[in-house]
Formats: structure tokens, sequence, C-alpha cells
């Protein structure tokens, strides 16, 4: 079969399905009510819950504010924790007694998830924005030393000889060697973290917040609204595919070597 | 000063709590500006040796001394090829040659002129900012080469640095490296596992045993290159024609037969 | 050898005194700020009251369950979702990877829900279900379903070309490749994918009894942290993290075990 007949055969059956399901959803909600739009919501609910959300506002904000104000928590805290988890995550992979210090003590942090934080950082630091900021430190945080070391090890030991012998210590080492060295996985862990961020936001802001996506899908629940839930949910996925879409933008321009 | 020397050298590994001998009694010395190469069966320990003298691992026994001064860690002072080429992925063939002129302090103009020299030297003209997995297996030797001479080391440690390529870049190399000790002399110590390489390259050529590695016999090279003006050719292909390049050969290649078994 | 110092292997009393140090140092340091009364006692209690309040919790009942039934409940819901999620993602994975019709049909749709995250889910699981078991089963669902799917994908569809060639060669048909070629090779990385998927569902599941339960441990730390008794919600999370560690170790040994049936001894990986 020649390549180009089957990746169109393979698009078009794609978009098939991807009307299918569009279709049967109008069909179920719209046309036949089969699905009553207290359960699921009909397109032209959710067109409408867009637009209001959009133009007039829903719980305490515009979208673009619920988007910007999620978006900056995330930030934050992402940043916070990839700052901090980064370099300790070198650090231990390449200093075996750095490794033999921190270790036990990530080792039992590693398994407490995310979102098992919450509670602790509300009793901390009540129902605002720092306590959100917290929790999405500690989940980024894991991903990005677990990455890092890894990516320290990764490193051929042929290179670091080569180094070694080229006369390469400490700023130099670390800058030129260790940190592009590790880049790949570095990466890796960032999108990993950053994906958990998101997950852990959206928890916290369905708990307690003024504004953010999390928030919408709350007072969406509490108002038995379906379309907007859908809204919310849509927009969670879009702003986290186009962070992750920026991150693999930065990954390809900070490692121009990598073939391909 | 620039002498090698391995002063009663002998190095033990650990496995499974017991220690087996890689290299055993050996006694060396690498002249000024002489190119010594080390053949020998696989595991004989050749290959530590050289890292001996890099500084890369340390004897269990004996001393390994550069310039009169024993080997105490890796430097740019004992420039290692390696055969893997080592070279740095995510930098380009400048950066890469530039890395250890960096730890030497010279200023930006003075590295600048000096990777510039280089890069002729080596045929890279074109290639400054093309990364590694752009280059071909021969081009990415030729950086690694160029990255160590740049330094103007004091000795320049070679571990089986054609081993990776293919048959005719092989060739190609060679005779370049041989362009390049005439035209740059220092002392070389070369490690491989084929003899015609080392016949063809080296001023004496070292015969090891097999593990644990002693010197079986060390065969002078120079005085039958110079009688028999093997110089006088061009290319690799007349030089090894020549009946006491292949008497040579044989003989050596007698010798790690014995070895072999 | 180790081309830095620094990566050189440590002596095992210098490990031993390194880690044991990292540790002391940690639980010290929590200790004398909880002691020094820089924080109210109730914002960071000491780890021996965290203790104390998890043996408290396994004989008097707070939130309406002693921790073990609360972590019961978990268990359950959460193997439900996961038996879910894993019985459903895995032979559709496989079926995606083999038949690239079915590939190209369904991966537009997965690739659309991707980056909702599962927790995004909550809402509508209390709209469906309200507290009942399938809100969590739902969102466990979402969170154990992709890497099971995934993982059982991928060893389905790059199996080594050779094995299938072989086989052809060797007169079996159609059916006797899917059962004695594709599904065996396919095993190493289903079972990978069913250890991410324990993880990630176990993950989510908390995060879903945070919001929609009535019992379980996500619900002991929110009742622990509305009456602010941080030793509750502290063993809750203790809890959570033993139960994960051996859920994960459970499935490493099934691993173990599985590898080294295939290949022979000595190769299990960790």
């Amino acid at each position: 079969m020649r390549p180009d007949s089957r990746n169109r055969t393979g698009m078009l059956i794609g978009l098939a399905t991807v009307a299918a399901v569009l279709i049967a959803w109008y069909v179920l909600t719209t046309v036949t009510q089969a699905i009553s739009s207290a359960r699921f919501p009909s397109p032209a609910e959710v067109a409408s819950a867009f637009r209001q959300i959009a133009f007039t506002g829903y719980a305490d904000g515009r979208l673009d504010q619920h988007v910007l104000q999620s978006c900056k928590l995330i930030l934050m805290g992402f940043a916070a924790a990839a700052v901090i988890g980064v370099p300790l995550g070198l650090a231990m992979g390449f200093s075996r007694r750095f490794e033999a210090f921190f270790n036990p003590v990530f080792l039992l942090i590693r398994p407490i998830p995310p979102l098992a934080w919450i509670p602790l950082a509300i009793v901390w630091l009540g129902l605002g924005d720092a306590a959100k900021i917290l929790v999405i430190w500690f989940a980024a945080f894991v991903p990005s030393v677990i990455n890092s070391y890894t990516g320290v090890r990764s490193i051929e030991p042929h290179l670091l000889e080569a180094a070694r012998t080229l006369g390469a210590r400490n700023a130099r080492l670390w800058l030129e060697v260790l940190v592009p060295g590790a880049a790949p996985h570095i990466f890796t862990g960032l999108r990993l973290s950053l994906q958990a961020s998101w997950t852990t936001l959206v928890a916290g802001e369905l708990i307690g917040a003024l504004q953010g996506l999390g928030q919408v899908l709350n007072a969406a629940a509490q108002d038995l609204y379906p379309a907007m839930i859908l809204v919310g949910m849509i927009f969670v996925g879009i702003c986290g595919g186009g962070m992750t879409w920026i991150l693999g933008r930065i990954e390809r321009r900070a490692m121009p070597w990598r073939s391909a | 000063m620039s002498k090698i020397e391995f002063r009663k050298l002998s190095r033990r590994f650990e496995r499974d709590g017991k220690s087996f001998p890689a290299l055993e009694d050996i006694d060396l010395e690498v002249q000024e500006e002489e190119f010594v190469a080390i053949v020998g069966p696989s595991g004989c320990g050749k290959t530590t040796c050289l890292r001996l003298a890099a500084g890369l691992e340390f004897p269990s026994s004996g001393t390994v001394s550069v310039g009169g001064q024993e080997v105490r860690g890796p430097g740019p002072d004992r420039a290692v090829v390696f055969q893997q080429f080592a070279l740095f992925p995510w930098k380009s063939v400048w950066q890469n040659i530039e890395f250890g002129l960096k730890s030497k302090g010279l200023g930006a103009e003075e590295r600048s002129s000096r990777i510039a020299k280089q890069i002729e030297m080596m045929g890279l003209q074109g290639y400054e900012t093309a990364f590694p997995h752009q280059l071909s297996g021969g081009m990415q030797q030729r950086v690694a080469i160029a990255r160590a001479y740049v330094l103007d080391p004091v000795v320049l440690l070679m571990d089986e640095p054609f081993g990776a390529l293919d048959a005719q870049t092989r060739t190609v190399m060679q005779e370049e490296l041989v362009r390049l000790a005439r035209v740059n002399p220092r002392t070389v110590l070369f490690i491989t596992h084929a003899v015609e390489e080392a016949v063809y390259l080296a001023d004496r050529v070292v015969v090891m045993t097999r593990r644990p590695g002693r010197i079986r016999e060390i065969i002078d090279v120079k005085s039958v290159r110079a009688k028999e003006g093997w110089d006088r050719f061009e290319k690799i292909e007349e030089v090894m024609d020549q009946e006491s390049f292949v008497h040579l050969r044989t003989s050596i290649w007698k010798l790690l037969r014995e070895e072999q078994v | 050898m180790a081309a830095y110092p620094q990566q050189a292997a440590l002596s095992r009393r210098e490990f031993w005194t390194l880690s044991l140090s990292g540790l002391a140092a940690f639980f010290g340091l929590w200790s004398a700020i909880a002691l020094s009364g820089i924080t109210p006692p109730l914002f960071l209690p000491t780890p021996w009251a965290v203790v104390e309040r998890m043996m408290e919790l396994t004989t008097q009942p707070f939130a309406g369950y002693t921790i073990q039934e609360h972590l019961i409940s978990s268990v359950g819901r959460y193997l439900m979702g996961f038996g879910l999620a894993v019985s459903v993602g895995i032979p559709l994975g496989l079926a995606m990877g083999w038949f690239r019709g079915l590939d190209a049909a369904i991966t537009p749709l997965l690739e659309a829900v991707r980056f909702v995250a599962p927790i995004a889910w909550v809402p509508f699981a209390a709209l469906w279900f309200g507290t009942g078991i399938g809100g969590p089963t739902l969102i466990i669902f979402t969170g154990a379903f992709p890497p099971a799917l995934i993982n059982a994908y991928r060893g389905a569809r790059f199996v080594e070309p050779r094995l299938i060639e072989a086989a052809r060669t060797l007169g079996a048909g159609n059916w006797r490749i899917i059962v004695e070629v594709l599904l065996p090779a396919s095993v190493p990385s289903i079972v990978a994918g069913l250890r991410i998927s324990a993880g990630l569902g176990w993950q989510s599941l908390i995060g879903a009894e945070l919001i929609v339960a009535s019992s379980g441990i996500g619900y002991l730390m929110v009742k622990g942290q509305s009456n602010i008794s941080t030793t509750t919600v502290m063993s809750g999370m203790i809890a959570i993290g033993v139960v994960g560690v051996v859920i994960d170790v459970l499935l490493r040994r099934l691993q173990s075990r599985i590898e080294t049936k295939r290949l022979g001894k000595g190769s299990a990986q960790d």
C-alpha cells in the first residue's frame, strides 16, 4: 500500500469518527432528547454557555479572567518547583554524597500524591491562592527532581571522561556538560510537572477559589449547569494543551543539536 | 619534558570480592616525541595502560609519570582521543574544539586563532557550526583529534581512535595522522588491535601478553622505516607493500597468535 | 571508574551515615519548628503527635469510621475503577495497535480529551452519581485508563516485524498469530502500563474523594481539614502514601516475575 494513500485513509477514518460522534451528540440531545439536558448538554446549550462566560461572565468573572487566574497560579507554582527541583535532581544524580543525604527524605515525600497535600495546604494557608501555589509546587517538584536525576545519570560516561580530561570543573562542568547533557530528560520532567500542576490546580480550585477554571467547574456543578461544566472542561483542556505546546516549542529551540 | 614513564606498574580490579590482575609489572618509557603503539589480545589491559597515563584510573602498585611528574588525575596536558569520539552532542564543531581551550585561560582572540588553525589543519573548513550528529564518523574523529591537538598537549593519548570507522575512512585517517606527526610532532601513546596500523604509524610497537597483561616484546620500527625509506611513499598501500613492512607485521602477528592460544 | 570524584561509589559506612543524617535532619527540623512555638501547635504538630493520632484513629472513629474502615472503603472504590480501566483499556489498546483502521478512528477522539485533567470530570461525576460509588469510579477510570491503553497499544503496535514474518513463514494463520505471537509479545508493555495505571488511579481516587465522597481516606482528610485537625490530615497522608507504595511494590514484583519467566533468571529489571 502506498504510504500516501494509507495516511489519507487514516485521516478520513479519523474525521469520519469525529463527525459521527458530533452528529450523535446533536441527535441524542437535541433531536431525540434521549439524553436529557440535565445529564449532558446539547451543542446549542454549550454554545450559549460559552457566550455567557466569554462576554457576560460567570462565577465572578469572564472567561479570560478565569483563564488568566488559573494560568498565573500554574506558572508561579511550576516555575518555583522547577527552579528548585531541577538543580536538586541534577545534584543528586551527579554527587553520590548529595544523593545519599537527600534521597531518604525524598522517598518519604514521593509516594504522597500531590492532591493529598490539598487539605494540609488549606489548613496552613487558607483557601486562597497561596495554598494552591503550594500544592502545585509539590505536584511539579517530584517529576522535576526524578527526571533531572535520570538525565544526569543517562549522560554517557565517555562524555564525562572527555570533559574531565579537557579540564572542565565546577561552573563549566555544570553549565557546559551536565545541564545540556541532561536536557532531554529535564524537559520530559517539565512536561510531566506541567501536567501534574494542572490536575492539582483544578482540584484545588474545585474545593475553593474565587476565580479560576476550577472555580467555574465548581460553580457550574453547584448550579446544576452541565453546559457550563463542559465549557469549563474544554478550556481546561485547551489551556493545558496550549502550555504543553509552548513547552514543546521551547524544548526544540533549547536543544538545536537534536536530530529531528 | 614529555616522557611517559611506567615503572613497575600493576593494576588489579575487584569483582565479587575477589581481585584479579589486569596489568602486571609494566616497565615502559615513551621518549619525547616518540610514537609508541601498544597491541595485544582483547582484555590484555592495553587500554588500561592508556587510562593510567591519562589519570582516569590509578595503579594498584608502581607509578606512572609524565614529564617527571606522577600522574594524579586527568587534565588537558594529557589529551585523550576516545574510540567513541566522545564529542559533546550539544556543541558545534567549533565549540567542541574550543572546550579544552577554555580551561587554559586564554583570551577569546587567542582561542579563535588557534581553533581556526586547527580546523584548517584537520580539513574541517565549512563545518564549524555543524553538530556532531550531522557529521560522518570520519569527520567526527577529525573533530575529536582537533579538540585534543588544539590544546598543544604535552602528550597525546589515543585509545583505538579509528576502531569505529570503516576501512576506507580508516586508511585516510592513518595517512592524516602520519602527516600531522611530521608537521607537529609530539609524544603519542596509541592503542590498537590492528597490527598493520601499529607498524605503519609507530616508532616502536609494544606487544602485550594476554591477561594479566605483561610486556611480551618491544619491536623497533623506526630504524626499519629509516633504513627502508618508507617515508618516501605517499600512499599507505605502497608502504604496506614493502617486504620489510610485511616481515615486521607478520612477526608481530605470530607473537599475538601465541598469546591467543 | 567514575569520571569525576563526586560520582564515585560511597563506602557502606559513608552511605548509611549520610542517609541517616538526612532523615535525622528532616525530622529534627520538623520537631524543632513544632516545639519552638514559632507556629501554633495545631498548625504543625510534632511527628510523634501524628503517630499518636494515627493509632487513635484505628480505634476511634472519625468522620464516621475508623481509619482502617476508611481505607477499605477507598481501596474498594479504587479496585472498581482500576479494574474497569484495565479491562477496557488493555483490550482496546491491543486492538488499536493491531488494526490500523481502529487506531485511525479512535485516536482523534482520545487526543481531544487528552489534556482534560481527570479531576475535571468531578463535576459531571457529582451530577450523575452524587456521592455514590459511580463518581469516584468514573474519575479513577479517567486517570487509570490512558496509561493502560497507551502501553497496551505500544506493546501491540511495536512488536518486532521479524517475529510475525517468522510466524507466517511457519504457516500460522491470523488467529494463531494474534494469540501466540502478538499477545505474548505485548505482555511486558501491558504490565508496565498496569503499573503506571495503578499509580495514577490511586492518585485520582484521592482527588475524587476530596470532593465527592462520604467515606474514604480522602474524605477523612477533608473532614480533618475542616476541623483543623492537622494530625488527622497528616495521618491520612501517611496512609495514602503507604498504600501507594504497597501497590507499586506488588506490581513491581509482578513485573519482575513475568520478566524472569520470559527471559530467564537474572534479567529481572527494577
